[in-house]
């Protein structure tokens, strides 16, 4: 151990799921309290397992999966909009609880965002209109990347309460032409002249 | 995190030749006082915080203050990466942000109190300079002012 913190439980699930599992409070307070208990040791450093079986299933990449070329050839723009009603469904669910939101764009506008995506990866000459101007562009993009595939997660998510996160993933770039436009977006940034649209490029597409 | 064979070669790698400080001894402090009478704070490396509060950038190791009875409709996380999927903190924030867990500590009375504050960084810093220097002492002061008495890091 170099860093030696004081107390550390250890757990053995993803990254991203420190508490074990989603809408899981039996198991989350367990982890909890499992930290909690280090207090009771005198000296330290403590280093602790979490004792319970490994969650390792590694996450499904965008790049491992090949898009269905049984693809309907749905227009963008109606993807998103037959969506509106499961993503306010999630909102209605969930208190209003949702990973949209870096953009700053209201997901009602989202049509237009995609649109703007589009335009923007016909010509780099265009900007996206809806970026403030504080915002960078290669940043502005992964923002509006993680809202745009935050919002059609928790649509889908809203339909299908029970899906695993390896099925919704495989389902987002299989079967969405949304995932399509975001392929194509990673690569046009790829070849982009700006060095930090190239780096922000990155792991969007996952 | 998982355990380390769980990951693919490229991420073992990346992990075990990470950049972390090495210290001879660690930090210790003894409660002074009963779990039961404890204040605890929250402080999270998963980049949340308030909607309209600055996102985090690359490398940043500045903070962010989550007021504890912040609704969690009005938190956001601009930490994303290739390191970690977001899902599960979409499906329930409990997951990498505990604030309901920790009000139900206080209700079955294994906890005192919540702090008034909880505080957020990024994770995945390579350079934590700043954050020892600066930042974290911050965070530390600022949670002294607050008495707390036990901090719960929450990584991603």
């Amino acid at each position: 151990m170099k860093v030696k913190p004081p107390r550390m439980l250890a757990v053995p699930f993803n990254f991203g799921n420190t508490l074990g599992e989603a809408n899981n409070p039996k198991l989350q307070n367990d982890i909890l309290n499992s930290s909690l208990e280090l207090l009771k040791f005198d000296t330290g450093p403590v280093l602790k397992d979490y004792l319970t079986s490994p969650i390792s299933n590694p996450i499904v990449q965008g790049s491992e999966v090949k898009n269905n070329h049984e693809l309907k050839d749905i227009k963008l723009q109606d993807e998103i909009v037959n969506s509106f009603v499961a993503y306010e469904s999630w909102l209605n669910k969930n208190g209003n609880r949702t990973g949209v939101g870096l953009s700053g764009v209201d997901y009602i506008h989202f049509p237009e965002l995609v649109d703007s995506i589009n335009k923007f990866i016909q010509d780099h000459s265009n900007d996206i209109y809806q970026r403030p101007k504080a915002v960078s562009l290669g940043r502005y993009l992964r923002y509006v990347v993680d809202d745009l595939k935050a919002f059609s997660f928790e649509a889908k998510m809203a339909k299908e309460t029970n899906i695993t996160v390896n099925d919704l993933h495989k389902w987002f770039w299989q079967d969405t032409t949304l995932a399509k436009l975001i392929m194509t977006l990673v690569q046009y940034m790829k070849l982009h002249p700006d060095p930090e649209v190239k780096e922000e490029s990155f792991g969007i597409a996952r | 995190m998982p355990l380390l064979e769980k990951l693919s070669k490229n991420m073992q790698e990346r992990m075990l030749n990470w950049p972390c400080n090495e210290y001879e001894n660690t930090p210790w402090t003894q409660p002074s006082k009963p779990l039961s009478k404890s204040k605890v704070a929250l402080v999270s490396t998963a980049g949340f915080h308030l909607r309209g509060d600055k996102p985090f950038s690359n490398g940043d190791t500045s903070f962010r203050i989550i007021p504890s009875d912040t609704e969690p409709a009005n938190i956001i996380q601009s930490h994303t990466s290739i390191g970690f999927d977001r899902t599960e903190t979409f499906r329930d924030i409990n997951i990498t942000y505990p604030v309901d867990r920790l009000l139900e500590l206080v209700e079955s009375g294994t906890i005192g109190s919540i702090a008034e504050n909880y505080y957020s960084f990024m994770g995945a810093l390579s350079d934590v300079t700043k954050l020892i220097e600066q930042h974290g002492p911050e965070v530390a002061s600022l949670m002294k002012q607050e008495d707390v008495d036990v901090v719960l890091l929450v990584p991603t």
